[in-house]
């Protein structure tokens, strides 16, 4: 990438090696930057629909009307899901990185790096989610399911409506901090040649022999990301935070 | 002797080797006010659990008109939407205002347009007197008037028979008041209630018929004048004797 960047001369302490190697590299370390955002944002977002789904899937009850074929395929659907989030709950993030991108290789599939990394960051994080979210579902007390209930809602409208709002509500701290664990998480993926920052910082050091310098400088990237969208977090938070006021609804006061 | 328009024939549950009820029988008869009283574990509770199909019953049948009620899940939603219940701990919706809680099932179940379920549900909370506190959410509200939203949100649903759980075990005995005042006003609409209660001056009071429970059993089923004065069973006798001594 043609950068017109001036580019220090004759570095010689640690923090003009740091500066050199960052301005005389900048195309990679951006690209870096934007590969690993870019696989933590659409992965964390799909694992989290995949979390979701599975935690709602754990969470079904079957009624006894239900036709033989409907309840085998419950039972087939909570088993398949409960083996996959032990399997992804139980192995490091960079074996199943390994095992997924060889594996589809092996199998003729071209996939990308990239793709594979996604993949790989959205199962792992499914698998995560949908524990939390089958907590969130728990944490909310069953009268409030039973109250929809009572008044004719059906089980799914009753999640969707009553349960989900509020557990949804409940994990979002998790989220957060799920997504600022898969940003750094990332950086496992360069085992399979993913050009995301770790990889960047490899490949820099090893020009010049100066890993501590290259490594420094992605370690303040991923600080200075984290802890931006950890603000960012919190300040949405905040945001969502009931208010202890409402307003008394006059017009219905009686005046007698 | 008019139709029953609900009736409970043989109902029996168990909680493993634990029996709750014990072969019920139980004919309601439209406008009726029926209050069930009896002590802790004797299984008013689980009868009216197993009425709204919250709890399966493990034999014996239920008919709502003369048609049995089924577990056959969108049949078991309609019959809820004509059989409601109001509970020992409100559980309204906490995400949801006051006029959120009154307005959901009726959009969603009844799929009213927007303006109906609003007018209902400013009706009905303008009967239990809640309607100033439509914007309110539901841990911003005493215990009195949460009860209170859980009664109008009910009766949204337009009902024909409405269960009473312990409406009023979780409250101080001002709030007590208040919501058994609302109760009194809905008797004189006509609709059919069934309420458990260890309110023994207003089942005496208000009720058309009382029922003794105990270990599972229906004891006794009578007037409430007879039941409070003249009761047959010793049982009935000893238990109303701790309530009305005190």
């Amino acid at each position: 990438m043609p950068f017109d960047f001036p580019v220090l001369e004759n570095p010689e302490n640690t923090f003009e090696w740091m500066a050199f190697l960052a301005s005389k590299y900048f195309g990679m370390f951006i690209e870096g930057t934007i590969n690993t955002l870019y696989i933590a944002v659409v992965g964390t977002v799909l694992g989290f629909v995949l979390g979701f789904a599975i935690g709602i899937i754990q969470d079904l009850d079957m009624s006894a009307d239900d036709l033989p074929i409907v309840k085998a395929l419950i039972k087939t659907l909570k088993l398949v899901t409960s083996a996959y989030v032990e399997l992804f709950r139980n192995t490091p993030m960079i074996v199943q990185a390994m095992i997924v991108y060889y594996g589809l290789r092996q199998a003729d599939v071209a996939i990308t790096p990239v793709a594979a990394g996604i993949l790989v960051t959205l199962l792992n994080t499914g698998a995560y989610m949908a524990e939390t979210v089958r907590g969130g579902i728990g944490s909310i007390d069953i009268g409030q399911r039973e109250g929809a209930l009572s008044m004719g809602m059906s089980p799914m409208k009753t999640m969707v409506y009553v349960v989900l709002p509020q557990a949804f509500a409940n994990i979002i701290p998790e989220m957060a901090n799920t997504f600022l664990t898969n940003l750094k998480m990332t950086s496992v993926l360069n085992v399979i040649a993913v050009q995301e920052l770790f990889m960047a910082a490899k490949t820099v050091g090893g020009n010049y022999y100066k890993y501590f310098e290259s490594y420094l400088v992605i370690a303040v990237i991923y600080f200075v990301l984290c802890f931006a969208f950890n603000r960012l977090f919190l300040i949405g938070e905040r945001h969502l935070k009931d208010t202890d006021d409402y307003a008394l609804a006059v017009e219905y006061l009686e005046n007698d | 002797m008019e139709k029953a328009i609900l009736s409970i024939q043989g109902l029996s549950k168990s909680f493993g080797n634990h029996e709750v009820l014990r072969k019920i029988d139980l004919d309601v008869q439209k406008g009726e006010i029926i209050c069930i009283v009896g002590s802790s574990g004797s299984g008013k509770s689980t009868l009216l659990r197993c009425i709204n199909r919250l709890e399966r019953q493990t034999s014996g049948k239920i008919f709502y008109h003369d048609k049995e009620v089924r577990d056959i899940q969108r049949e078991v939603n309609e019959y809820r939407s004509k059989v409601g219940m109001v509970f020992q701990s409100f559980n309204l919706f906490s995400n949801m205002t006051v006029l959120e809680n009154c307005m959901l099932c009726t959009r969603k179940v009844l799929h009213l347009p927007k303006e109906e379920a609003f007018d209902r549900a400013i009706a009905h909370l303008k009967e239990v007197g809640m309607a100033p506190f439509i914007n309110a959410k539901p841990a911003q509200l005493s215990g009195g008037q949460k009860q209170r939203v859980a009664i109008a949100r009910s009766l949204c649903m337009n009902p024909e028979i409405l269960l009473f759980d312990e409406p009023t075990s979780a409250l101080d005995p001002e709030m007590v008041g208040e919501v058994l005042a609302v109760m009194q006003n809905l008797v004189e609409t006509g609709l059919t209630m069934i309420v458990v209660t260890h309110e023994m001056a207003f089942a005496r009071d208000v009720s058309t018929r009382t029922i003794f429970m105990d270990r599972g059993f229906v004891v006794e089923d009578a007037p409430p004048s007879q039941l409070f004065t003249n009761p047959k069973s010793p049982r009935t006798r000893e238990f109303l004797s701790r309530y009305l001594a005190g």
